[in-house]
């Protein structure tokens, strides 16, 4: 980890609200793995004052550049998306503990709910480098906001796409076709989870993934104001072990043992 | 050369740049990003006698210029502390002072005991804004007894260094810190957090779990400037400066104002080595206006 002065490459468009922004990153290019984030410092001035943490969305180690994906919400991200290719970004990371792999899966349920897309790209490339198969479920608001899933080798993925308008894939919710899946693989030990998305999201595939018998991942998205684990602001409370930082301790956590209500 | 050293009680600054607690953990977790050993001194996280949870979530938001926070002095307890993070603080090439907080006037003196006899502690830092829970949550702070009874209490256990770190939430702070020179303390940190409160108009749910917070940052440095000011005319042991101290002439503010040294807080959560530009800021400040060492510059308000 370190910090470094990255400069703009370019910024995509995706739809409305949602923007893809390439950076040249040579040093966390090549150390970050699938969930860790960047802490990014929006503008040197006072207001917004504080870093934004964002995850590496995806990493493109022979070019030495990373990709962030972010929903324009408030000042910090109004600001961002007026950047151009040749402006720069002062970048703490690559930080947090990311996804692990040490499991015995050959196969990896990947869910992502609206922005909680954000690290699944990264870990959709790697699952499939390391040659597990993935089945993937996405859920967005609309179609427009769901992108690029035919980029993979499409042998080695299996998606499912749920829209809250009906606009692409399944009408409703992407935890229903979920637990359709899981009624006849709850048992399943060449399978793992691996999940990133809306709390409500989360505690609906918690209560699924307690009916499992293989391990889940979750990566945590929470407001941070150091995210090196110093401030304790970005709290979690794990079921056997009390509060933990979202930021040094996480992003990603075994998603059984989050207590999502304290 | 300016000598930028600086002496406060027995303790031997070589800049009068410190990391303020609850901004720097125990002053590892920024090791990757420079060279601790380039600051005056690293306060660390609160310590208090018993480990503490901290608050509920959320702890923390940020304001315009500001961030509001309640994580409520977690910490692992002073006998972990000593055995886990004590090591730690070893490796660390300058002076370390322990933050020491409790919930009765007894734990003061307790912690402090117990942290007395390890060399790595060079003192301590008293904080006075934790509520007292004898008195139904009435922070220490804002009594001027207690402010004496707790300090004194400390005074007794330890012969180090005893900075005592005041709250701004009180009506007359030279009150505060008068009672706190008469309990023996050796300098005077100032200010802690500004209360402060933000609502989500929506929910209309506050903010903060804890609904009320510390407010931090460069919103509240105008107030700590006037609180340091206010302080360094009525008492006569050293004030250390703290209060939205983002870049070198903030710091160079408090130290015309009169502040002995000054804590870098927020800034660190913003730029890990914010601290280092500020040392160096100062130095070129001091050297650029003919200035030998740092005390020339402190309390050389001209009149207006």
């Amino acid at each position: 980890m370190g910090a470094y002065h990255c400069q703009v490459i370019q910024q995509i468009q995706i739809d409305e609200h949602i923007y893809r922004l390439v950076l040249q990153a040579h040093e966390i290019a090549q150390t970050a793995y699938p969930g860790q984030f960047v802490h990014l410092r929006i503008a040197d001035q006072l207001n917004p004052l504080l870093r934004r943490p964002f995850s590496i969305h995806r990493v493109l180690r022979d070019k030495g550049q990373i990709e962030l994906l972010y929903r324009v919400i408030g000042r910090g991200t109004s600001l961002m998306k007026q950047t151009k290719p040749g402006d720069s970004y002062h970048l703490m990371g690559p930080l947090g503990k990311g996804f692990v792999f040490d499991g015995k899966f050959t196969t990896a349920i990947v869910v992502a709910g609206g922005m909680g897309v954000a690290p699944v790209f990264f870990l959709i490339d790697e699952l499939l480098a390391l040659g597990k198969s993935v089945i993937f479920f996405w859920g967005a608001r609309c179609g427009s906001e769901l992108f690029g899933v035919l980029q993979w080798n499409q042998s080695a993925i299996e998606i499912h796409l749920a829209t809250e308008d009906g606009s692409q894939g399944y009408h409703g919710m992407v935890t229903d076709p979920l637990q359709t899946f899981l009624n006849h693989r709850s048992e399943d030990a060449s399978l793992a989870g691996f999940v990133c998305g809306p709390r409500a999201m989360l505690k609906k595939i918690q209560l699924l993934s307690t009916r499992t018998s293989f391990e889940w991942q979750v990566s945590l998205e929470e407001t941070m104001a150091c995210g090196v684990g110093v401030c304790q602001g970005c709290a979690v409370m794990l079921k056997n072990e009390g509060f933990r930082m979202v930021c040094s301790d996480g992003p990603v956590f075994d998603l059984k043992n989050v207590a999502f209500d304290g | 050369m300016v000598d930028l050293s600086v002496k406060i009680g027995n303790l031997h600054l070589k800049n009068p740049v410190l990391m303020a607690s609850g901004t720097f953990g125990y002053g590892t977790e920024y090791r990757d990003y420079f060279d601790v050993s380039l600051l005056g001194g690293i306060i660390t996280k609160t310590v208090t006698g018993k480990m503490r949870e901290g608050n509920p979530m959320p702890r923390i938001v940020e304001t315009p210029c500001g961030m509001l926070n309640s994580i409520g002095l977690a910490n692992v307890g002073v006998d972990r502390f000593c055995q886990e993070k004590m090591p730690e603080l070893d490796h660390l090439d300058t002076v370390v002072i322990v933050n020491v907080a409790g919930s009765t006037i007894e734990e003061y003196s307790e912690v402090v005991e117990k942290m007395q006899g390890y060399d790595r502690v060079d003192g301590f830092e008293i904080n006075i804004s934790c509520p007292n829970v004898k008195k139904g949550g009435l922070e220490f702070g804002t009594d001027p007894e207690i402010t004496e009874t707790v300090v004194s209490g400390v005074r007794k256990a330890t012969d180090k260094t005893i900075l005592v770190k005041l709250t701004p939430n009180v009506t007359d702070i030279v009150t505060i810190a008068r009672a706190s020179v008469n309990g023996g303390a050796d300098g005077l940190s100032l200010i802690n957090t500004v209360l402060g409160m933000g609502v989500d108009i929506e929910t209309r749910k506050p903010h903060l779990a804890r609904i009320v917070g510390g407010l931090s940052g460069p919103a509240i440095k105008p107030i700590a400037l006037a609180k340091v000011y206010q302080v360094v005319k009525a008492i006569s042991i050293p004030v250390i400066g703290i209060g939205g101290i983002m870049k070198w002439e903030d710091a160079v503010a408090f130290f015309i104002v009169g502040a002995t040294a000054i804590q870098v807080g927020t800034l660190n959560f913003i730029e890990p080595d914010g601290a280092v530009k500020i040392i160096q800021g100062i130095e070129r400040y001091c050297e650029k206006n003919g200035m030998r060492s740092i005390g020339e510059l402190t309390g050389s308000l001209q009149k207006g």
